[in-house]
């Protein structure tokens, strides 16, 4: 029997359309099995914020792709189709396109005579637009006029001709379903056998694939993912080959998350095909069986000692950790791979480190830095800190004492670390509100950033002991860096450790709510891959979910230290960093501490964030010009003085490069280049001028600017924004012009805690059971965070909860 | 000076129509003053028992009655115009039908090439329904293609024909609002169609 789905075209609590729906269902039960799906729980369509996996919307998705056909039963407003019905037909039109090919019958029931004709009609023209492209049964409009008189106590129709009406429209559709389900089925499928060299999408530009075809199959997807970032898309790169051959279907859902790269590998399988001989969209139609509609899930419940929220460098660590001391560990990951913004990370960590780092000689300026500091006015230091800061007044001079007259030796000092994070995170907002780090969790970082490293290489992590880095923007060189892999490296020892102690990650399951009761934390409510319902009973919960860099609403809520935050600003973070911990914290009473700061990183990729497109040259050979092709700041000055600069100047501005300024690009190769400026991503040109008309400037102002540069260089000095050091003229051709905007980078602010990572409420008490570590946590970056703390601070604040977890939460049972 | 509302028809964050207004705002500010409306605080119409508007629909509404004209910019969905616009308007006929008699001009915004032809032909059907009656300008369409390349940095029209073309309709728009003043309907048509009612129909004459 074929299987139908009907939906009631209106949210409203009483409907006309709905008794018809029903009585069709009972009417038509020996010749269909009909569904009904209400709109009662369909949300607004909005572009904006993205439902399509909400629950509701996947349970319109997945009855409508498991059904034989549709029926929609449209009441009339307003001369149209009711918006609660257009909204869910958006939403089937947005990133799900359920009605593909799927035959549907209209119906409708109005007051007025006609019927619902001209909502019909409407209908007609919605369902035919590309996005929904359904299979309409043509003419018979069943229109049921003056509904309110139309049906019988039954709920039947009273007009024996209404009903010989519907009988007739309906046997057409059981017919027209048939039609269109041989249309639908593809042709078989021939390929010219062989192994097809293709490309797939990475992060880093386009990688190679190859796919081997036999006569009538896919056998083999082989993705070089040589030059990717490790870690970061992993999952779409085993996942989408995998669903492709097993289904031998293009019809593969993306994976969330890794959206670019899993439609990359599908857009490189169907070029294979093409290239074999066969119709890449005949496979796109074959449903390998993915979509057909799921059971009910049940709902799980899990109990254990410490749940965390968050596979991230934190979360990670803090599992480790309650692992360690012999309670269980359950970590929730809302991706589908582990490892946050951890593997974005450039890798080194800060922490100080004087036997090791005074093995190292002191480079030029390194004393003129410390000297300078030394001769701060101590008036100038806020009261916490100033008995520090004379202390470390006292390590530097007898420095410099000892080593006057020699080049020296690298100097560090617990101190030093801790009163350079403070003053690096000393800002004041647009309201005058001035903020700096807590001095209590400052000085917990930096006491114990080296244990943090110390532990880390107990459980794998190899640190490269023949440098000390500084990872940019740290001021100062304290970066132990792992050695490969960058902060994969971190990920890569973490995970497996975890697993092979007992611990349990799960991935594609998002924390939604935590759950108390008594006035304390008692675990939480998460979703799974299938969209069950998880419940999870622990004695405590650590959120370790990351800051909200990527959730430009949230930042553009609380900013207060930017003069404007673009709508359509990219990030340079995965695209999990919502503040979802945030929003759970501050639903169970959480306070919050410097949500108004933010860190922007300026020269990014204005359409994808990412850093490592165009050409990323050193600074002193950034040549930065506005659309209006004028230079507008010091090249050379901070992120913040960049990144406000480049506001004021609408946000989009160029690097304007040479042909020897191209050579000291660290990120590039021809050949991306080239792909780039192909692709219109990266401008090049034989003169200034030409440059200049391609990226809509004037001709003669990009001219002089680049004229009055070049003398600035030959002069030594910058008259005009004072940039501090140069090194190349832009004189050799071909021109180039990167466009470049500032991303989002880190969320400074966060959750409340103290020092032994316990949330704090408003009222400055605990949250029995709750703590907070990393990017999620705020207090102790301030207003600007350091290059390489934030793996100290996630590493070292990720330990500090899983001890405060145990030792508050579990202790009796380990006596 | 002339009062005049400009609804975003949309909820998305990012709009060209938002822009479109934002432009109209600017470049006529010595003809009118245009107050831009958005409808993303609006809760999504389901019928309720009481014909009552919420607050930002009464906002929204009071800003409409308050006007000498409307102007509705609107993206295309689907070859219609959007579920969030298509609510408001439910709203605004299920409550308080500040449109009535309301002089209306009618312009989109969309990336495609046909800007929004198909949604403007439907939102002209809607706002004519009983419970709307808004005056419509008839023969005027202004239809925006390629709309994410249409604005420059500072939000001006790039395209010096679709410039002109928009002062035109904007002149138009003037000179309709100013002839709807001199034909003032009498009191029982607003009241009658302040009261019409789809329910009341089913024993006299089919609209
Ligand atoms: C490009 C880039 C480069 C950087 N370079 C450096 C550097 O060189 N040095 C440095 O110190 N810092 C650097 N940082 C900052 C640093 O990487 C981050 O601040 C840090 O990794 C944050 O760690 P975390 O454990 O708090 O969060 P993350 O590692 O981001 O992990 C949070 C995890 O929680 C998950 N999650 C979120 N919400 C939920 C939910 N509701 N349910 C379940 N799971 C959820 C996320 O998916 C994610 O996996 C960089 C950041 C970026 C983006
Ligand atoms: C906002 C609104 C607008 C309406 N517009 C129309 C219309 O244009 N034509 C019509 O025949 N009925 C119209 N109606 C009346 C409907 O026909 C009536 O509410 C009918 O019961 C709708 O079917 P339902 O019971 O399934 O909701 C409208 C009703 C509402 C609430």
């Amino acid at each position: 029997m074929k299987k139908l789905v009907g939906i009631v075209g209106t949210n409203a609590r009483h409907s006309y359309n709905r008794q018809l729906l029903t009585f069709m269902q009972r009417h038509f039960q020996d010749q269909a099995e009909i569904e009904i799906l209400e709109l009662t729980d369909v949300p607004l369509f909005n572009e904006s914020t993205d439902g399509s996996d909400s629950p509701v919307i996947q349970n319109f998705n997945q009855k409508i792709t498991a059904a034989d056909g549709v029926i929609i039963a449209t009441p009339e407003h307003n001369h149209s189709l009711p918006s609660a019905l257009k909204s869910i037909l958006e939403w089937l039109s947005f990133k799900l396109h359920p009605l593909d090919g799927k035959p549907v019958m209209i119906v409708g029931a109005s007051y007025s005579v006609q019927g619902s004709s001209r909502a019909q009609l409407h209908l007609r023209q919605v369902l035919d637009a590309p996005g929904v492209n359904a299979s309409v049964m043509p003419g018979s409009e069943f229109l049921l006029g003056r509904a309110q008189a139309a049906f019988d106590e039954q709920g039947n129709l009273k007009v024996s001709g209404t009903v010989d009406f519907l009988d007739s429209c309906f046997a057409k559709f059981l017919k027209f379903v048939d039609v269109i389900g041989e249309l639908n089925v593809p042709d078989a499928i021939s390929y010219q056998p062989g192994t097809y060299a293709v490309h797939a999408t990475g992060h880093n530009g386009e990688i190679p694939m190859s796919v081997t075809l036999s006569k009538d199959r896919i056998e083999n997807i082989q993705i070089d993912t040589s030059t990717e970032t490790a870690g970061i898309s992993d999952v779409a790169f085993e996942r989408i080959p995998k669903a492709i051959i097993d289904g031998q279907t293009l019809a593969v859902d993306a994976i969330s998350g890794a959206s670019m790269t899993s439609h990359g590998v599908i857009d490189g399988v169907a070029t294979a095909v093409k290239e074999a001989g066969a119709n890449p969209d005949d496979l796109k139609k074959r449903r390998g069986g993915t979509t057909a509609a799921q059971p009910e899930a049940p709902v799980q419940t899990l109990d254990t000692d410490v749940v965390i929220v968050g596979a991230g460098g934190a979360g990670l660590t803090a599992a480790a950790k309650v692992l360690q001391s012999g309670q269980r560990a359950l970590v929730l990951e809302k991706f589908p791979s582990v490892g946050g913004n951890t593997v974005r990370a450039g890798g080194p960590m800060n922490a100080a480190d004087p036997d090791w780092q005074n093995q190292f000689a002191a480079i030029p300026g390194e004393k003129h830095t410390l000297k300078a500091l030394a001769e701060l006015d101590p008036q100038t230091i806020d009261p916490e800190y100033r008995a520090d800061f004379e202390t470390l007044r006292g390590q530097i001079n007898d420095y410099l004492n000892q080593t006057t007259g020699q080049p020296g030796y690298l100097f560090d000092s617990k101190l030093l670390h801790r009163i350079q994070t403070y003053l690096g995170g000393k800002r004041t907002d647009l309201n005058g509100h001035k903020i700096y780090g807590q001095y209590d969790l400052v000085k917990e970082l930096t006491d114990h950033a080296l244990d943090s490293v110390k532990w880390l290489e107990s459980i794998g992590v190899q640190f490269d002991q023949s440098q000390v880095t500084m990872p940019v923007g740290a001021i100062w060189r304290r970066g132990h860096k792992p050695m490969g892999d960058l902060g994969f490296a971190y990920i890569k020892a973490l995970q497996p450790y975890v697993e092979s102690h007992g611990g349990t990650i799960m991935t594609e399951t998002a924390v939604q709510r935590l759950t108390t009761a008594d006035g304390r934390i008692t675990g939480l409510i998460a979703e799974g891959p299938a969209h069950q319902r998880i419940e999870v009973t622990a004695k405590a919960v650590i959120l370790a979910s990351g800051g909200f860099a990527a959730n430009v609403k949230m930042l553009q809520k609380y900013n207060t230290y930017w003069t404007a935050i673009d709508d359509d600003i990219q990030t340079t973070n995965s695209p999990a960093m919502t503040g979802d911990g945030i929003e759970l914290g501050t639903r169970v009473g959480a306070d919050l501490v410097g949500m108004g700061f933010s860190q922007m990183m300026p020269v990014s990729d204005p359409d994808t964030g990412e850093l490592f497109t165009g050409l990323q040259v050193p600074p002193q050979n950034y040549v930065m010009v506005n659309q209006q092709g004028k230079r507008f700041v010091n090249e050379y000055g901070s992120r913040d003085e960049l990144t406000q600069a480049a506001i004021d100047n609408g946000s989009l501005f160029y690097l304007i490069a040479d042909d020897e300024i191209k050579k000291t690009a660290y990120n590039t190769s021809q050949e991306k280049i080239d792909q780039q400026v192909a692709a219109g991503t990266l401008f090049r040109a034989n003169t200034l001028a030409d440059l200049a008309k391609q990226i809509k400037v004037d001709p003669a102002v990009l001219t002089a600017t680049i004229k009055a540069y070049n003398s600035y260089v030959d002069a030594g000095e910058d008259p005009e924004f004072h940039k501090n050091a140069f090194d190349l003229k832009v004189q050799v051709a071909p021109f180039y012009a990167t466009p470049r905007k500032p991303a989002t980078h880190h969320t400074m602010g966060g959750l409340k805690i103290d020092t032994g990572a316990h949330v704090l409420n408003a009222g400055g008490q605990v949250i029995n059971g709750l703590y907070a570590a990393g990017e999620v946590a705020g207090g102790i970056h301030a207003g600007n965070r350091l290059g390489g703390n934030s793996l100290a601070d996630i590493f070292t604040f990720g330990r500090i909860a899983a001890a405060s977890a145990v030792a508050d939460e579990c202790a009796v049972e380990t006596e | 000076m002339m009062k005049l509302v400009g609804i975003v028809g949309t909820n998305a964050t990012q709009s060209t129509n938002r822009q479109l207004l934002q432009y109209m705002q600017r470049h006529f500010a010595d003809q009118a003053g245009l107050e831009i409306c958005e409808i993303v605080d609006l809760p999504a119409f389901n019928e309720p028992e009481q014909h009552v508007a919420p607050a930002a629909v009464q906002t929204l509404s009071d800003a409409i009655s308050a006007a000498d004209g409307v102007i509705f910019a609107t993206p295309e969905y689907d070859h219609s115009i959007p579920a969030a616009l298509k609510s408001a308007i439910e709203w605004l006929s299920y409550t308080t039908r500040p449109l009535i008699n309301k002089p209306v001009m009618i312009v989109g915004a969309s990336n495609g090439s046909l800007g929004t032809s198909r949604a403007q032909a439907h939102l002209r059907q809607i706002l004519e329904a009983p419970e709307l009656k808004a005056l419509v300008m008839p023969n005027v369409e202004y239809l925006l293609g390629h709309s994410l390349q249409a604005f420059d940095a500072n939000g001006d029209l790039v395209d010096a024909d679709k410039r002109h073309e928009l002062d035109q309709a904007f002149n138009e728009f003037v000179a309709f609002v100013g002839l709807t003043e001199k034909l003032t309907p009498t009191e029982t048509f607003f009241e009658q169609s302040r009261q019409f009612s789809w329910s009341q129909i089913t024993n006299g004459e089919d609209l």
